[in-house]
């Protein structure tokens, strides 16, 4: 079971990278910002994963705080970016 | 604010406080669960004097009690949301027309307005990108996707209790 | 045993949706578009994997954990596309429209 749960991670993982692509080449700001949700997402999901790989139920805690952690960057960048005059200010 | 109505709001508070950190701290030692009841007591008295109120007024228990079958009948949607999306992803021809709609809910205050458009950003081929008072705009994948809003918004009525008027 | 098969169905749907997601975003035309594979595919992936790692913990303190974690998935990605969404209206990024990109194949034509 810890061999099929490692492939999975690796799988999840190898889709974070192409979502990477997303974040280098997006067009515009909010499609970077997208793509780094996505790759947030796919890490939290791999750091549960790991607590099942490893046994050590304190990861569980750390992806508590990941996934907290993803949203306030999130809708604090979004909230950024909407701001006035955010092209005068960069 | 009368006084039995601002010990009740604090007792709900204290409680939901006191279940998540039950969850966190994953014991049920003695130490562990008196100083927890202790803590959020604290938290919910701390929080009703400084900020006037605890949590948001529609949060009532009956709420909280339809909350499971509401959140049932949420991850139908998103289940038939997902086979929706994937059959258009993973079409070929992406058989996509886009387009912004706007809409007007008849549902009242912040809260069930917010549970509404999380509801809508969920469910099959719309997400809300934006919401002023009671106008939100709701951008759509495809021009039918546009006829499952008003469901989705009697589901958030009758979670909040609320009747259709006008 | 069996629930280490129920647990592993879960997984392998949950990286399906992930797949999904990832085509989603790689394929769709414009940020707009692109915030719909992103939040539904991703929510249910990995709320799927999710259910598969309860399953597979069984009756435990992590059952609590996780369960806790899913609501946040289910709240926050929601609330994430609704504030990429606004920003990207508010800075009024041009949503693509299916006629106009024929009409512009029209004039290439």
């Amino acid at each position: 079971m810890d061999d099929f749960l490692t492939v999975i991670a690796l799988i999840i993982s190898l889709n974070a990278v192409i979502c990477l692509y997303r974040a280098v080449i997006g067009p515009t700001t909010q499609d970077r910002l997208l793509g780094v949700n996505i790759v947030g997402t796919k890490t939290l999901v791999v750091v549960i994963l790991i607590t099942f790989i490893q046994a050590e139920s304190f990861f569980l805690d750390v992806a508590i705080v990941y996934a907290l952690l993803l949203f306030v960057v999130t809708v604090a960048v979004s909230r950024y970016l909407e701001a006035e005059g955010w092209e005068e200010m960069k | 604010m009368s006084g039995g109505y601002a010990f009740s709001k604090k007792l709900l508070l204290c409680i939901l406080l006191f279940a998540f950190w039950v969850a966190l701290t994953a014991t049920l030692a003695l130490y562990d669960l008196v100083l927890g009841a202790i803590c959020s007591a604290f938290v919910a008295v701390i929080t009703v004097s400084l900020l006037g109120r605890a949590l948001d007024p529609r949060i009532t228990p009956m709420v909280l009690l339809r909350l499971p079958v509401f959140m049932v009948r949420l991850v139908w949607e998103i289940i038939k949301a997902n086979y929706d999306v994937a059959k258009i992803i993973l079409n070929p021809r992406l058989p996509i027309d886009p387009r912004i709609v706007e809409y007007r809910t008849y549902l009242a205050g912040d809260l069930p307005r917010t549970v509404f458009s999380d509801s809508i950003t969920l469910t099959p081929g719309t997400v809300t990108v934006d919401l002023e008072e009671d106008l939100l705009k709701v951008h759509c994948l495809c021009p039918y996707h546009e006829e499952g809003l008003s469901g989705l918004e009697e589901m958030v009525a009758w979670l909040f209790g609320e009747k259709r008027h006008g | 045993m069996a629930q280490n098969i129920v647990a592993g169905v879960f997984c392998c749907i949950g990286t399906f949706f992930f797949l999904l997601g990832t085509t989603g975003l790689v394929r769709m035309p414009d940020v707009f578009t692109r915030l719909h594979p992103s939040t539904k595919c991703d929510t249910l992936g990995a709320c799927s994997v999710i259910i598969g790692m309860a399953v597979y913990s069984g009756w435990s303190w992590d059952l609590l954990k996780l369960v806790l974690i899913a609501c946040f998935v289910l709240l926050s990605s929601a609330t994430c596309g609704h504030a990429i969404g606004r920003s990207a209206l508010k800075r009024d990024i041009a949503y693509w429209r299916k006629d106009r990109k024929e009409v512009e194949d029209g004039h290439g034509a």
